[in-house]
C-alpha cells in the first residue's frame, strides 16, 4: 500500500539558533489509515500538524529540516495553495479561521476556490451539513455561535474541501458529548471510505478506534504502535501521565 | 427595496463625489438629505450613521473651529479688536467641512446594506481580482470584529480589578500604552492565521475561482444607476458652468 | 448565603429572533462547586456573562449580594468574582507571561515582592515558569489556557467563574487545575463550573444544573461530592 504521510528526520526551530520544538521525527501513515497523536501540552504536537499540513512555511524565521511527503509528493515542492489539494487541516482556534457572513458562505469557500461548477459546490455544501448536522447553523454568523459549534463549522468547512489527507488539531475537545459522538462518527465513516485522518487528542476515550496511537513527548515521537497495544500498556501510560481518569479504560486491559 | 450591490455602489460612488464638489452648506444639507432618504429606502437606521459618527464629533467641531477662523471673506461677525475672528464665510466653510464628512459617511453605509458575499461577487462580476475583492471585503468584515476585540481587552483588564472609569487621565493613557503594542501584535498574529487557515483551505490554488451564487443586474438597477450616473453629471456640469 | 442571583432572567442577542436564555431562576451560595452542563449552544456562557454584568439581561435581574449587577462597576465585580473566558486569546493582553499572572495583584497596589513571589508560586504551579519572559500569544493552545486560569487565580478572588477550564489541557495538566480548584474549594470558595467534560465535572461539582435551548432543564441541587469529604 502507498504512503499518505512519510517524515524523515524532521527538526524544527522557531527561530535560528533556537531550540528544537521537533527532535528528529521519523513516521509513516499508510493511505486510508486513522492515526491518534497524543502527549502532554506543549510537546510539539500542533507543530509537528502545521508542518505536516505545509501552514508552517508562513513563519519566516522558522527553521525545518528533513522531509515531508504527503501522496508521494514533496511538501516543499508544492505551491502554498497546492498544498491544500492534498491535506486539509482543522486549525486548533476556530476564531482563527472562519472568516465568512455566514456558515453557508464559510463551507462553500473551499469548493469555489476548487473551481467547482455551482451545482457541484452547492452538492458538497449541502452532503457536509447533512454530514454534521448543522442544518439549523447555516444562516448564522460563524463569529457568533458558541465555542463548540465553531469548531463543528470549520471541520465542516475543511471536509468540503474533500482533501485526501486529514490533520485535525484537536477538534473534538470543545464540543458536548453529543457533538463528540457525531464527530468521531463521522471521522469513522471518512476513514471507511478511505481517507488518511491524522487527529490530535487528549481525551482517548473518544478516538479509541484507531488504528494507531502516535505518543509525542518533549519534540520527540516516543511510540507509535496500535491502539490497543499501548492502551494496555498500563505502565506505559502512567509513566506517560495520559490518563486523566482510569476507570475509562478498565475494559480495555 | 432590493438592489444589486453594485448599483448601490455607483449610489455611494455618485454622492461622495459631489459631497466633494459642492462648497456651499446649503447645497450640501440637501445632498445629505438625499443620502439618508436613500438609506431609509434600504431599511439602514439612520441613528447607526450618527453612532459612527459620534466618535468624531470632536475631531468635526475642531474642523469647524479652524475652518471657521482661517477663512476670511464676508462679512465680520466677531472680532478681536482690529483682528477678524469669526466671519460669514468662514463659517460656511466650517458647516461645510462637517457636511461633507456627514455625506461621506452616510453614503459609506450604503455598503453595510448588502453581505460581504454579495460585496465580493459585484466586485468580480465586474472583473476585479478576486485576492483583491475579497482583501477588502475581510477588512471590511474585521473592522467590527476588531472593536469587538478591544472591547474584550477593556473588559478582561477591568475584570481584573482594574477601575478604568473612575482613574485619572495620566494614570489611564498609561494603561492604554501599556495595552497597545500586546493589542496590535495580537491583532497581527491573528491576521497572519487568518490568511493560513485560507490557504489551507485552497484560497489562491488556482488563478480563477467559481462562486456557489452569481448576481443579476434587473432593470431596475440599470435605471437607478442610469438615472444617479446623469443626474451626477448634470449637477457636476451645473457647477463648473457656474463657476 | 445567596450570593449571586439571577430571577425571571430572559436575554436576547440583537438582531435574534429566538431568545438565548429563557425565564432563569437560579441562586447561588458563596461556597460550593455547582457545574453547568448542556449541549453547545444551551446558553450556558450567555448565562455566566449575565451573572458578572458583561451582558445585561433582556428582562428580569441578576443580583449580586442582593444589589442589582448594574449598580457595580466591571472592576468591582472582577474584584470578587474571577472570570476565565473561554478562549484565552482574549483575556491575554500583557507582553510577558509573567506580567500577566502579576498584573491583577500589581494593579491593586502589593508590594512588588508580594507580587513577584505570587507570580512565581502561580507559575511554577502552572508549569509555566519557562516562559516567564515570552510573548502570552505565543503559547501554546494548552498553555495559554494553563496561564489564563492562573493570571485569574492568581487574583485570588472570593468567587470563580471557569468558562470550559479544561479546553486543551491534557490530562495530567487537568489533573492539577482538579486538585487546585478542590484546594480553593475546601477553603471556602464558590465556584461555577462550565464545562461538558464529563468525568471532570463528576470530580468537582457538588451541584448540576443543566441547561437545555435556553432553559434549565435541571437542577440537582447541592448534594455531597466524595471529593470534598475528610
Amino acid at each position: 500500500m502507498m504512503e499518505a504521510v512519510t517524515v524523515q528526520s524532521l527538526t524544527y526551530q522557531y527561530r535560528p539558533g533556537g531550540p528544537f520544538v521537533l527532535k528528529g521525527i521519523d513516521f509513516q501513515v499508510p493511505q486510508g489509515e486513522f492515526v491518534v497523536m497524543t502527549g502532554l501540552s506543549g510537546c510539539g504536537k500542533s507543530t509537528l500538524c502545521f508542518c505536516l499540513s505545509g501552514a508552517i512555511h508562513h513563519n519566516r524565521d522558522g527553521v525545518m529540516a528533513g522531509e515531508i511527503t504527503v501522496n508521494g509528493k514533496n511538501i516543499r515542492e508544492m505551491r502554498p495553495a497546492g498544498r491544500a489539494l492534498e491535506v486539509g487541516m482543522v486549525f486548533q482556534n476556530p476564531d482563527t479561521q472562519l472568516f465568512s457572513q455566514t456558515v453557508e458562505d464559510e463551507i462553500a469557500f473551499a469548493p469555489e476556490n476548487l473551481c467547482l461548477p455551482p451545482e457541484r459546490i452547492r452538492e458538497r455544501v449541502e452532503s457536509v451539513i447533512a454530514l454534521l448536522g448543522i442544518a439549523a447553523l447555516r444562516e448564522a454568523s460563524p463569529y457568533q455561535l458558541s465555542g463548540g459549534e465553531k469548531h463543528l463549522v470549520a471541520l465542516a468547512a475543511v471536509l468540503a474541501l474533500d482533501p485526501p489527507v486529514l490533520i485535525l488539531d484537536e477538534v473534538l475537545s470543545q464540543l458536548d458529548s453529543a457533538g463528540k459522538k457525531k464527530v468521531a462518527a463521522v471521522l469513522r465513516k471518512l476513514h471507511g471510505i478511505g481517507k488518511t485522518i491524522i487527529a490530535v487528542e487528549h481525551n482517548l476515550e473518544s478516538v479509541a478506534f484507531a488504528d494507531r496511537l502516535m505518543v509525542m513527548e518533549n519534540g520527540s515521537l516516543i511510540r507509535f504502535d496500535r491502539t490497543e497495544t499501548i492502551l494496555a500498556d498500563r505502565d506505559f501510560m502512567d509513566a506517560g501521565r495520559l490518563l486523566y481518569d482510569h476507570k475509562i479504560f478498565n475494559g480495555v486491559s | 427595496m432590493k438592489l444589486d450591490p453594485r448599483t448601490k455602489m455607483v449610489m455611494a460612488i455618485c454622492l461622495s463625489s459631489l459631497a466633494l464638489l459642492y462648497d456651499t452648506p446649503d447645497r450640501l444639507l440637501l445632498l445629505l438629505a438625499a443620502t439618508v432618504a436613500l438609506l431609509l429606502l434600504f431599511r439602514f437606521n439612520p441613528g447607526a450613521v450618527w453612532g459612527y459618527l459620534k466618535p468624531f464629533l470632536s475631531l468635526m467641531l475642531f474642523l469647524f473651529v479652524i475652518q471657521s477662523i482661517f477663512s476670511p471673506g464676508g462679512a465680520v461677525l466677531l472680532a478681536a479688536g482690529p483682528v477678524p475672528l469669526v466671519t460669514s464665510q468662514g463659517l460656511s466653510t466650517g458647516a461645510s467641512v462637517v457636511l461633507r464628512i456627514m455625506v461621506v459617511t452616510a453614503s459609506a453605509m450604503l455598503f453595510t446594506t448588502f453581505s460581504s458575499r454579495d460585496f465580493i461577487l459585484g466586485l468580480v462580476q465586474w472583473k476585479v481580482p478576486y485576492e483583491l475583492a475579497f482583501m477588502v471585503a475581510i477588512a471590511i468584515r474585521f473592522l467590527p470584529v476588531f472593536r469587538d476585540e478591544m472591547i474584550n481587552v477593556v473588559t478582561a483588564v477591568q475584570l481584573r480589578g482594574v477601575e478604568l472609569k473612575k482613574v485619572p487621565w495620566g494614570k489611564k493613557t498609561a494603561m492604554y500604552r501599556r495595552l497597545f503594542f500586546p493589542i496590535v501584535f495580537g491583532a497581527m498574529l491573528k491576521a497572519q492565521q487568518l490568511a493560513v487557515a485560507m490557504e489551507a483551505r485552497g484560497f489562491r490554488a488556482y488563478p480563477r475561482r467559481t462562486y456557489l451564487r452569481r448576481l443579476d443586474l434587473r432593470r431596475a438597477d440599470y435605471m437607478s444607476m442610469l438615472l444617479f450616473l446623469s443626474a451626477t453629471l448634470t449637477l457636476m456640469g451645473a457647477d463648473v458652468m457656474v463657476k | 448565603m445567596t450570593f449571586l442571583e439571577l430571577s425571571r432572567v430572559v436575554f436576547s442577542y440583537p438582531r435574534k429572533m429566538k431568545p438565548a436564555l429563557t425565564g432563569i431562576d437560579l441562586s447561588l451560595d458563596k461556597d460550593g462547586v455547582t457545574a453547568i452542563v448542556g449541549p453547545n449552544g444551551s446558553g450556558k456562557t450567555t448565562l455566566t456573562k449575565l451573572l458578572i454584568g458583561v451582558l445585561r439581561p433582556t428582562e428580569g435581574e441578576v443580583r449580586l449580594e442582593g444589589r442589582p449587577v448594574e449598580e457595580y462597576s466591571l472592576a468591582e465585580i472582577g474584584r470578587r468574582i474571577g472570570y476565565v473566558f473561554q478562549n484565552p486569546d482574549l483575556q491575554l493582553f500583557c507582553s510577558t507571561v509573567a506580567e500577566e499572572v502579576g498584573f491583577g495583584l500589581a494593579n491593586r497596589g502589593c508590594e512588588p515582592a508580594y507580587v513577584q513571589e505570587k507570580v512565581a508560586f502561580y507559575l511554577d504551579y502552572f508549569e509555566l515558569t519557562a516562559y516567564r519572559d515570552v510573548f502570552p500569544l505565543y503559547l501554546s493552545q494548552g498553555e495559554k489556557q494553563r496561564l489564563a486560569i492562573a493570571a485569574v487565580l492568581a487574583n485570588e478572588p472570593e468567587f470563580l467563574i471557569l468558562d470550559e477550564p479544561t479546553i486543551g489541557l491534557d490530562a495530567c495538566r487537568k489533573k492539577n487545575l482538579e486538585d487546585y480548584l478542590k484546594k480553593v474549594a475546601r477553603l471556602g470558595s464558590g465556584m461555577i463550573l462550565v464545562s461538558h467534560d464529563e468525568p471532570f465535572v463528576d470530580k468537582m461539582a457538588e451541584r448540576v444544573v443543566t441547561l437545555a435551548n435556553g432553559r434549565i432543564q435541571s437542577d440537582s441541587g447541592r448534594k455531597v461530592n466524595a471529593a470534598y469529604e475528610a
